[in-house]
């Protein structure tokens, strides 16, 4: 099963859209995880994956392959299931 | 050097004792001969300690006796300060000791010093000027040691945990970045020099302005003097001139700046010229100023191809390398890669070019300036994010100057040895070191506003001008650096893994930067100042902290540290660097080191080796594009190695023991140390067990021969 990776910032105005976006998955019951760049946590993933802006979304397989990603980007709802429908 | 000598008439009960020591002489400091005075003891311990004047007489009256009764013929005067000073301490006077110390060198040291060369820094030639050099910065560093910074930030840097870098210059600044539009437009006009130039009419003349302001710049700053926008501020004076003279120009800029070899005990100035191929923005409707400092009427969008000229032959003469073919060493050529870059007719051409200079000679620094950044780049990898502010000086360029004002880089791998795998606790020590690396900053900031308040009479009188208005040094917005060595190191003792071989050792390797980074931001907010994150130079750091932990740490740190550890050829391996013996292939060290840039406000490059390969341009221009559009990667630079022949003075491509063309063993070795191109003989101990694992990327690059 796929993986999405939701990056927000506090200071980041369209990064609302993402992060409900997220919990809409969420209670879908796909895998979904928050990171916030504003903790070293959410900045270390955010740099592993090349985040140079928010919000940006990753969906990856099990195996840790990267799908798909939309940086500075809110995709539609609709996309995201699709490419993980496919996982 | 004082000596006492001879003979004190002392009173004894009534009765007087000739003696060989009974009446005593001292050669002083100040070079004459005076007669033995206990009060001069007396006045030292007032004058430079708080002891009272009691004390003093009786340390004094005590030592005397002491001199006497050892019958001592010859004395020197750092004898009667280890004297006094050993009294101090039986007084219980530690303090008063410490105010009391003389700073000095023993002569054992002086007579190294003068014989051997000092590979502390692989730029500095080993001549009668350097020596002076060594001497002097060991006295200031002891100097600042005990005096600019507080005993716990001293003992941290003696121990190890952190590097103050250049403690020898710590009556200086670290670096500085400009613009020429300062000299175009005020002229040379230096306090303290015995003759004042106007702005200059002629290019020849700007040239011969940069380069003595450069000269008078590095002996006001520890480390790299940077140029902004070189050919564009020069294009106006370019305009009606035929190749030919613009190329002599482009000659004349890279000689005099890598022949000077008048700095900092006789080195070359480590200078930086930052080269745009296009206009940039911020500069595009800028007027440009002309001969004699006055505006052209002109913008400078409309010297492009006076600039792009400029650029070209600045890079034909790289190409072909100095009298004997060999790279030049300065002034090193940042070209700042932009979106704009790629929109500029002809950005092709001149990328090839470009790579030609990188693969022939191993010149040119790719600097990737993407989206809106814009940035002036110097030192090994330092550079100075423009920001608001800095694009409202943009209109007026004399304005626009940076500094660092000095650099701490913290020593990473001795965290992983004394937090034992524990996560909680490393995290923990990483924001203690912060803590006092902030703290030696806030000292270090607190000297040099003390020395800048003395103004153009002051011994930074430089600084302090203010042909513009404000003081040539801004304080208010010097950078502070903090820097990192042995993130491979650390992450392999914390993790079991070094950076490349796991995504969960790189993932913690980012961890801790980013949490490096975080707590940086937190402290600039907390004190105002501009504290960042640079992967320092560390060319000597990262063999001075391998060894000081084979001292302290002996069992962990053999497991980890590089190089050959029979040879003390040790070293870790540099701020965020991967592995550098790992063959992995070069994209992908950049792409993986280029993840940690973002997180590095203040500067990073990824070295690629070459070694003997001599890449064809084409490879390396379809790797630099990919690099800007497909990585995070903030600069890169190729590095081939050459042989140089003293006998037939001809340069070979790779590090050989023997000329390939004359077959003999008088030879010199030539690559990147770290930010720069020097000859291998200077190299650290470190340094040459690093260059011996360097990975050196063979069969991946398409070779032109």
């Amino acid at each position: 099963m796929g993986k999405v990776k939701v990056f927000w910032k506090m200071s980041c105005p369209k990064c609302k859209k993402a992060i409900d976006m997220g919990s809409l998955l969420k209670e879908e019951g796909f895998a979904v995880t928050d990171y916030n760049l504003d903790t070293f946590e959410g900045l270390a993933e955010a740099s592993f994956y090349g985040v140079m802006s928010t919000p940006s979304i990753i969906i990856e397989d099990s195996q840790e392959n990267l799908l798909a990603s939309f940086p500075g980007d809110v995709p539609r709802l609709l996309d995201i299931r699709e490419i993980l429908a496919k996982t | 050097m004082a000596v006492i000598r001879e003979l004190k008439k002392k009173d004894t009960g009534g009765k007087h004792e000739e003696t060989t020591d009974l009446a005593l002489f001292v050669r002083t400091s100040d070079e004459y001969i005076s007669g033995w005075d206990r009060q001069r003891i007396v006045k030292a311990l007032v004058r430079e300690t708080y002891v009272e004047k009691e004390i003093a007489e009786k340390i004094s009256q005590e030592v005397e006796d002491q001199i006497h009764n050892l019958r001592i013929k010859v004395l020197t005067a750092p004898l009667i300060r280890e004297l006094v000073n050993a009294k101090l301490i039986e007084y219980g006077l530690e303090f008063a000791r410490r105010m009391h110390t003389r700073l000095g060198v023993p002569l054992y040291d002086v007579d190294q010093l003068i014989l051997h060369p000092n590979k502390e820094n692989a730029n500095v030639p080993h001549s009668p000027e350097a020596t002076n050099l060594t001497l002097s910065e060991g006295i200031k560093k002891e100097y600042g040691l005990l005096t600019v910074f507080s005993q716990d930030v001293a003992d941290v840097h003696m121990r190890g945990d952190i590097h103050l870098h250049d403690l020898g210059f710590v009556d200086r600044p670290y670096c500085s970045g400009q613009s020429l539009e300062y000299i175009k437009k005020f002229g040379l006009n230096l306090p303290n020099s015995i003759a004042q130039a106007k702005p200059a009419k002629h290019p020849e003349v700007l040239l011969a302005h940069m380069v003595k302001f450069a000269a008078a710049l590095q002996s006001h700053f520890a480390g790299a003097i940077g140029w902004d926008a070189v050919n564009l501020f020069f294009a106006p004076y370019l305009v009606g001139k035929s190749d030919n003279e613009v190329k002599q120009l482009a000659q004349m800029l890279i000689f005099e700046f890598s022949q000077q070899a008048v700095a900092r005990g006789g080195q070359a100035i480590f200078s930086d010229i930052n080269l745009y191929f296009e206009v940039p923005k911020h500069f595009e409707n800028v007027p440009a100023i002309g001969p004699k400092g006055e505006f052209t009427g002109k913008v400078y969008g409309d010297y492009l191809e006076e600039a792009q000229r400029f650029a070209w032959f600045i890079f034909d003469v790289y190409n072909e390398g100095d009298g004997i073919g060999r790279p030049f060493f300065f002034p090193k050529p940042l070209v700042h890669i932009t979106e704009k870059f790629f929109q500029t007719p002809g950005y092709k051409e001149f990328l090839n070019h470009i790579c030609s200079v990188a693969a022939n000679k191993g010149n040119t620094y790719f600097v990737f300036d993407r989206g809106e950044t814009a940035k002036i780049s110097e030192c090994c990898r330092l550079s100075f994010k423009l920001d608001e502010k800095d694009l409202s000086d943009a209109k007026e360029p004399w304005r626009m100057r940076y500094s660092a004002l000095q650099n701490i880089s913290l020593n990473l791998p001795r965290l992983g040895y004394l937090t034992k795998g524990d996560d909680a606790e490393l995290f923990s020590k990483i924001s203690e070191l912060l803590e006092i690396t902030v703290k030696a900053h806030l000292q270090k900031k607190d000297f040099i506003q003390k020395l800048l308040d003395l103004g153009e009479r002051g011994p930074l009188a430089l600084l302090a001008m203010k042909r513009d208005g404000t003081s040539y040094l801004k304080l208010d917005r010097a950078s502070y650096l903090i820097g990192m060595v042995g993130l491979n190191e650390l992450v392999k003792i914390h993790c079991g893994e070094e950076l490349h071989e796991s995504r969960r050792a790189l993932k913690l390797g980012l961890r801790i930067i980013a949490y490096m980074k975080l707590i940086t931001d937190k402290l600039r907010e907390k004190h105002n100042m501009h504290f960042v994150l640079e992967q320092t130079p560390a060319e000597s750091t990262a063999y001075r902290f391998a060894k000081l932990d084979l001292q302290y740490f002996p069992l962990q740190s053999s497991k980890v540290v590089k190089g050959e550890l029979s040879k003390e050829e040790v070293y870790y391996t540099n701020s965020t660097y991967l592995n550098v013996g790992v063959p992995i292939n070069p994209i992908e060290r950049v792409r993986v080191e280029g993840l940690f840039h973002p997180l590095i406000e203040a500067g990073s490059l990824t070295h690629i080796w070459l070694g003997e390969q001599n890449p064809d341009k084409e490879t390396l221009s379809d790797f630099v594009i990919k690099t800007f559009k497909n990585t995070t990667n903030d600069q890169i630079a190729f590095s081939p190695e050459f042989t140089s022949c003293n006998v037939c003075q001809r340069t070979s491509r790779g590090l050989n023991e023997k000329c390939f063309y004359c077959g003999s063993e008088e030879v010199e070795g030539i690559t990147r140390i770290t930010g720069y191109f020097t000859k291998t003989r200077s190299w650290n101990k470190g340094k040459l067990g690093e260059l011996r694992d360097r990975y050196r990327n063979k069969n991946h690059f398409m070779d032109k021969n």
